[in-house]
């Protein structure tokens, strides 16, 4: 059967409610009009297939209710994800301050997880209270990439989107190479292994 | 917060659907009528028919069921399902409370009301349950028809309980259908934060199934996606990579693509299988685990909460040492110091220890703590309790010796008491008058400024129960006395008779239970200067104790401090130890006229707070015992407790109780 897609990517939308979370995601996804359970099953979902290099991703891009009740977001929440979109919302000091804390924590505990800093509702400038310099640093600091958008004027939302694709596919395809690197010497073990193996057998 | 559970529940109920099944003109569930039928939260009424038929099952029995949704700040609301083969219908009541016994007779009460000729009763019945207000913890909510006849009983929950078999039907459900082995399996894998999927064709039996799964994770709560049942239209979901418990419907999961799933742990609760791509359980630390499949699997002590607290203890093993990792610094807030953690426990549990600081689970249960003590609340609960228990039992060999020896008392108390109780039983009414006076004068002493102060919600000042000793005795784990007795048995049985004074080790403990009993009597009453008391304790209580040099809250543990907000860095880890052994009558049910405590007291009750608790339902031996004016707290405060627990007297009532004699008694500590 042939594969409806190259790559699938499951990915995490984290943030404190009313950052714009589920506006991003409504703006990215293909299919817009299917319903939201995140008010009834404190979990949704959306999907959306993109081409990147000519190959066909597939990314669902997942969120969950209530995370501002958690001070830190542990490994295990990060665990089954292929990348992280963390966002905040540039009018609110305090979406940024949690932000910070999860992105310091995830830094700490975490195995490298791809993650992209996005500061949401960026549209209003006189509201806006997380400074572009700022938020710049601290990305720079935790050496990730970030993007303010903007899910109501629909400003930077596909690229924010494309670009941790991109990070995801480039990741993967660097440790596929890392590991067929590592794994050279001992392909060939096997194989000549499982050669004599069979001539013993014919 | 870790709680799922909202605490400002106000109602029994948000609202009762009547739900039509699909049909062949109509091929979706709809909500044929609702109650209130003002309530619009349309997101929620949308979902619910598609929860109340989740897919095609088995309706040749009558059948009750619960599905949960989770809100946007992921609290849980619970819908309680009841099928009918006889109906097209389904009824579904919508409620933020977990009470699953209440809440099926509510709609067993419902289909009466609704089959029989008085169908016209059901919209009162409704009204008058929906605008009554929530019964106080261990009260009653009783509704009746206008001729007077009692149509529902709700018995809200005591507080200090834990799911206990057979009264708590998922949990009985639970353990019938899943083995030990499996039921240890599923609880590592909780631990670890696994995808888990439970499966059964019975929805009654997912529902109960998944419930108890994280009931037994008590005091921790599952933080993660929670759906013990999911509709057909939602089996996207199972594809979430966070970590999530759901039950999934069989007909469903037979028609699942496993490859998509990734790394799931599957529990078949119909056949008592489980499929799991990971050593969870052997990441446990194995003493843990062996201990808690033998207590498991000892059938004897299964009923009542023994499977619950089997668990509980597994957990105080794992966690209880964060007690011992609380940092605070005069002027800070207490912190929580993750070295310290790790080092409580012994050298093979550490690489768990090290692991369960990466849990969410585990991180909402020290948020929580923490968040409550920095408010200068205490608490109590069945876990801090157990973790007493546990410090005693590992720390202090003499402590072996008290044990058996209180175990003995306990069984003369309990001798004693069923004494007493007929003689009370048969003297009746006189009886009764005779010592309400003294009752009253018993209580009198505790009438004190600081159980005054009680404004504190999570308090309750005027609870006549915090003015008895009784109001620290119900700390005692309940099921530990029942543990108690069994291990004493085994020690005891083979040589010695209980009614035989010579037997008593008395001489070499006393000692020791004075310095028990002055801990129970500084707790007990108002000091002004409670520090001096804390030289004299003994070493293995005092260290389950954190104390403050500026401030000892001389309180137990639910007791409103004076002022919280002017004592700084108020800590009180509520710690009964050893007093726990006083207690000689201590019953399975002992749980009534306590001091309500601090929300976090029970597992899936932690809701609300009584304010006034001034008529409890007498029902155990011991508020009998309570009714007519005697309290054996007291009594074994009042008397030289050694002496008269081990000598063969009598077991005639030990009546009058002396007042004077009790009173003169504490003051001398003072």
């Amino acid at each position: 059967m042939a594969k409806e897609y190259d790559h699938l990517f499951k990915l995490l939308i984290i943030g404190d409610s009313g950052v714009g979370k589920s506006s991003l995601l409504v703006r990215f996804a293909d299919n817009t009009f299917s319903g939201s359970y995140i008010t009834t099953i404190g979990v949704d979902f959306k999907i959306r297939t993109v081409i990147v290099d000519g190959e066909k991703v597939k990314l669902q891009i997942w969120d969950t209710a209530g995370q501002e009740r958690f001070r830190t977001i542990t490994s295990t929440y990060y665990r089954g994800t292929h990348g992280v979109i963390v966002v905040y919302d540039v009018s609110n000091g305090d979406s940024f301050a949690n932000v910070k804390r999860w992105l310091h924590e995830i830094d700490q505990n975490c195995e490298v997880v791809n993650r992209i800093l996005v500061g949401n509702k960026n549209d209003a400038p006189d509201r806006k209270v997380v400074l572009t310099e700022d938020a710049q640093r601290f990305a720079d600091q935790m050496g990730i990439q970030l993007y303010e958008t903007s899910a109501k004027d629909n400003i930077n939302v596909e690229q924010m989107f494309m670009s941790i694709t991109k990070q995801v596919l480039r990741n993967k395809k660097e440790t596929k190479e890392r590991q067929a690197h590592q794994n050279n010497d001992v392909v060939n073990l096997r194989k000549g292994h499982s050669k004599g193996a069979k001539r013993k057998c014919c | 917060m870790g709680s799922r559970i909202r605490n400002d529940v106000v109602r029994l109920f948000e609202c009762f659907c009547e739900v039509a099944g699909p049909s062949k003109e109509i091929t979706v569930p709809w909500i044929l009528q609702k109650f209130p039928e003002h309530y619009r939260k349309d997101e929620l009424l949308e979902t619910v028919p598609n929860f109340a038929y989740p897919c095609d099952f088995d309706r040749t029995m009558i059948q009750h069921y619960s599905f949960v949704l989770t809100n946007a700040e992921s609290k849980w609301i619970f819908g309680f399902c009841r099928h009918d083969p006889k109906s097209e219908t389904a009824l579904v009541v919508l409620s933020y409370l977990p009470w699953h016994e209440s809440f099926y007779k509510l709609l067993n009460c419902i289909s009466n009301l609704t089959n029989s000729n008085n169908s016209k009763d059901l919209w009162p019945f409704l009204e008058s349950v929906y605008n009554s207000k929530l019964p106080i913890k261990g009260l009653d909510l009783k509704i009746n028809s206008d001729s007077g006849e009692e149509l529902f009983v709700c018995q809200s929950p005591i507080q200090f309980q834990l799911p206990s078999i057979p009264e708590n039907r998922n949990l009985t459900e639970y353990y019938s259908a899943v083995d030990c082995q499996n039921m240890i399996i599923i609880f590592a894998s909780m631990l670890f934060e696994r995808r888990i999927i439970f499966t059964s064709k019975k929805l009654y039996r997912l529902s109960a199934c998944v419930q108890s799964a994280n009931a037994v994770l008590y005091p921790m709560n599952w933080q993660h996606i929670f759906i013990p049942v999911l509709p057909q239209s939602l089996i996207d979901y199972l594809l979430a990579p966070m970590p999530y418990l759901i039950g999934l419907p069989h007909s469903l999961f037979q028609s699942l693509q496993r490859n998509d799933l990734g790394d799931v742990v599957i529990l078949d609760a119909d056949n008592n299988t489980i499929e799991t791509p990971f050593d969870d359980l052997e990441n446990l630390p194995t003493d843990v685990v062996s201990t808690l499949r033998r207590q498991l699997r000892n059938k004897g002590t299964l009923l009542g909460d023994g499977v619950s607290r089997a668990f509980l203890r597994a957990l105080v093993k794992l966690i209880g040492g964060y007690r011992d990792a609380l940092k605070f610094h005069q002027g800070e807030r207490i912190t929580f110091n993750k070295e310290a953690f790790i080092e409580s426990r012994s050298a093979n549990m550490q690489p768990f220890l090290k692991k369960m600081l990466e849990l969410q689970i585990f991180q909402q249960f020290i948020e929580e703590r923490l968040e409550m003590l920095n408010a200068g609340l205490g608490f109590s609960d069945e876990f801090e309790m157990e973790v007493c228990n546990y410090h005693e039992k590992s720390s202090n060999r003499l402590k072996h010796q008290y044990k058996d020896w209180t175990f003995t008392m306990k069984r003369e108390g309990t001798a004693l008491f069923k004494t007493v109780k007929n003689a009370v039983k048969e003297r009746g009414k006189d009886f009764r008058l005779a010592y309400k006076d003294i009752r009253s004068k018993f209580n009198a002493p505790n009438k004190n400024p600081r159980t005054k102060i009680g404004t504190h919600p999570n308090s309750a000042p005027n609870s006549p129960s915090m003015q008895k000793r009784q109001s620290w005795s119900h700390t005692t784990a309940s099921a530990s006395y029942r543990k108690e007795t069994a291990n004493g048995l085994q020690k005891l049985t083979t040589s010695q008779n209980f009614k035989d004074s010579s037997i008593s080790p008395l001489p070499q403990i006393n000692l020791n239970l004075m310095e028990d009993l002055k801990e129970v009597i500084f707790r007990t009453c108002d000091n002004d200067d409670p520090r001096k008391y804390t030289s004299s304790w003994d070493d293995s209580v005092k260290s389950n104790f954190i104390i403050n040099d500026d401030l000892i809250n001389s309180s137990f543990g639910s007791m409103p401090s004076e002022s919280p907000m002017e004592t700084k860095d108020l800590i009180r880890l509520d710690s009964t130890s050893s007093i726990d052994d006083f207690d000689p009558l201590n019953s399975p049910t002992n749980s009534h006229g306590l001091v309500p405590g601090v929300g976090l007291s029970n597992p899936l009750y932690q809701y609300f707070v009584p304010l006034n608790k001034t008529q409890l339902e007498t029902k155990n031996n011991n508020d009998l015992l309570n009714e007519y004016g005697l309290n054996f707290d007291l009594l074994s405060c009042t008397d030289q407790p050694g002496p008269s627990m081990s000598t063969s007297q009598p077991p005639v009532p030990p009546l009058p109780p002396k007042p004077p004699n009790f009173k003169s008694n504490w003051t001398k500590f003072e």
